[in-house]
């Protein structure tokens, strides 16, 4: 469970500070697959960097089952990202001088994970696992960032719009494999995206504007990624 | 253009190496010419060997400094070309695909000549006011009485006008040389990864396949880090023998120059390792790698070139001051005993120097940017 109480965050300085992130509260359980949407620019990156421990925050308190980002070290929290939490980008960020099954090997090792075959197989990838970065479309580069994500079984797997970089048909084949691998392993998922569309897959759907979470609303019906517009 | 004067101001190191070069250079070429000229008033047997031994310790200093140092700053200017042409690999495939010939981008190139130049003349100046000082240094109990200075500005030619000239073509002609590529391929940065990194076996553990993988992507970078620890143990031993064998001034020049010589080429090897792996060692952050694993991962694989580079320098100075002891000064009177392992021999303060070296080495690659 992780318990977010009046997060506030502020970026520069003197005359140029301005709110970010402006008071916001909300209590996600373990398991929920939560979509953030909101209008670019609106802080939804800060806002997920933040709770994942990747950028610190100036008033509130971010805890998971009791214990407060805010109140570790810098070590505690590399600890805290290793045990608990995966990142997926936009830009995928893949290292460009390993080939696939290595790129997967920097997320499996972290969980002492030997066996993540099975993984590139469920991205449908398992034949270009000696592939490197460069060689891949952007859409199967999406999908190796998936599966090292996964690679070491996170608690809570953040994801700041996956799709976004990629075209209709590719962007839905990502989106099922991910909502595929979270109804089979059952971890805690929060995605951000600016498209609407893709809200209609989540059990809960929080919307964000400037700063401010203005909306907070369960999803009765789940659709598959290729049941939604786009 | 897209290589402007700021970015051959970070090439900075090698203007200071440079500088060096030519400071030692004219001071010594100058010296030998002043010496040439009064080779006919050199009387009594004392100072004909103090004369001769005098020219051979020129020439010798002359060409090692000139050609090593030239050397390396060859080396030095390529690499950081390269460097420059694979980080920027994706400006420069838009300008060729908007239509800029290949030429009229190497020609932007040539502004390292301008760092080359500005480093041969600071160079040059200094040499001019260290002059007398060196000269008297030089001919110490005052052997040759008619030894005076006359500056040979002639020497400005070679020392400092050419090497900006030929310095700034090799710019342009390598950049033209690493420019020959497809626009696609520029843009997609593939030239980094084809090929040479195939042949990887498989490891263990993700941080040591991260680790042979910088290796291999920078291959370069060995020789840099093998050159500096060379460089570092040579001349600190042959600045500590100097100030036993010939003067305070040449132990602390040969000194210095191997001190600045040794950091810079470790400073932009080092540097440019944490520059081109930014992003991946943010990557293994977010994933929740700490820092001892990303400078693990990214500057380990380096460290036994490292120790080589102390070995050799170590053996190869040894052994070029016995010869010197026994062959270059074999006729001068008051050389000392030279002892390589002794309490005050080269091996003990060697030791003692590596300590304070290798903290220096291992910088925090966090944060990025
Ligand atoms: N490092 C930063 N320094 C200063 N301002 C920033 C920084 N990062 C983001 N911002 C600003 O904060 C606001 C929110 O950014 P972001 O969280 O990236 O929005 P979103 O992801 O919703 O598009 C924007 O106005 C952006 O310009
Ligand atoms: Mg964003």
């Amino acid at each position: 469970m992780i318990e977010i109480k009046n997060l506030t965050k502020y970026y520069g300085t003197g005359e140029a500070r301005f709110k970010v992130l402006d008071g916001i509260s909300v209590r996600i359980e373990a398991g929920e697959s939560i979509v953030l949407l909101g209008a670019s620019g609106s802080g939804k990156s800060t806002f997920l960097n933040v709770i994942s421990g990747l950028e610190t925050l100036d008033e509130g308190s971010v805890a998971y089952d009791g214990k407060r980002l805010e109140t570790m070290s810098e070590k505690e929290l590399t600890a805290f990202r290793r045990d608990h939490t995966a990142f997926i980008f936009q830009q995928y960020y893949l290292l460009p001088h390993l080939n696939v099954e290595k790129n997967v090997k920097m997320g499996a090792d972290l969980d002492h994970n030997k066996d993540f075959l099975p993984l590139l197989e469920a991205v449908g990838l398992a034949e270009k696992r000696k592939k490197f970065p460069a060689e891949l479309s952007g859409g199967e580069q999406q999908r190796v960032a998936i599966a090292r994500a996964l690679a070491k079984h996170p608690k809570v797997l953040f994801l700041d719009e996956p799709t976004g970089a990629l075209d209709e048909k590719t962007g839905r084949l990502v989106l099922d494999y991910i909502l595929q691998l979270q109804a089979k392993q059952g971890f805690t998922m929060i995605m951000v995206t600016h498209n609407a569309n893709i809200a209609e897959t989540a059990d809960r759907i929080l919307r964000m504007n400037s700063g401010k979470i203005v909306s907070d609303t369960l999803n009765p019906r789940k659709k598959t990624a290729y049941e939604i517009g786009w | 253009m897209i290589v402007g004067i700021k970015d051959s101001l970070k090439l900075f190191g090698i203007s200071v190496m440079v500088c060096c070069a030519v400071t030692v250079c004219n001071l010594f070429l100058n010296f030998d010419l002043d010496l040439r000229a009064i080779a006919c008033f050199v009387e009594n047997m004392e100072a004909l060997a103090f004369y001769d031994a005098l020219r051979m310790t020129t020439k010798v200093v002359c060409g090692v400094t000139g050609a090593c140092l030239a050397a390396t700053t060859v080396v030095m200017l390529v690499f950081y070309i390269k460097h420059y042409i694979d980080r920027h690999a994706r400006e420069i495939g838009i300008l060729k695909a908007l239509g800029y010939s290949d030429l009229k981008i190497a020609k932007g190139f040539s502004v390292f000549g301008l760092n080359i130049f500005l480093g041969c003349l600071l160079g040059y100046l200094l040499s001019l006011l260290l002059m007398p000082m060196f000269y008297e240094k030089q001919n110490v109990g005052n052997f040759l009485p008619n030894l005076s200075i006359k500056i040979h500005w002639l020497l400005f030619l070679p020392l400092v006008l050419l090497p900006a000239l030929a310095f700034g073509a090799i710019a342009v002609g390598y950049s033209l040389r690493k420019l020959n590529q497809s626009c696609v391929n520029l843009l997609k940065g593939i030239e980094k990864v084809k090929g040479k990194n195939r042949a990887g076996k498989d490891r263990a553990d993700f941080v040591s396949e991260m680790r042979s993988s910088v290796l291999r992507s920078r291959k370069v970078l060995v020789f840099f880090i093998f050159f500096s620890s060379f460089i570092f143990s040579d001349t600190i031993l042959m600045s500590v023998s100097m100030r036993d064998i010939a003067s305070d001034m040449m132990g602390i020049m040969i000194f210095l120059i191997g001190v600045v010589l040794a950091f810079t080429t470790l400073y932009i090897a080092v540097s440019s390792v944490i520059r081109s792996n930014q992003k991946s060692v943010a990557m293994m952050r977010v994933f929740g790698y700490d820092a001892a694993a990303c400078k693990r991962a990214v500057l380990d694989g380096y460290r036994p070139a490292s120790y080589l580079g102390f070995a050799v320098g170590a053996v190869y100075q040894h052994a070029m001051l016995r010869i010197m002891v026994e062959v270059v000064f074999a006729g001068v009177e008051g050389v000392p005993e030279y002892e390589f392992f002794g309490e005050r021999g080269p091996f003990r303060k060697l030791t003692e120097a590596t300590t304070l070296y290798f903290p220096t080495k291992t910088a925090n690659p966090w944060p990025p940017n």
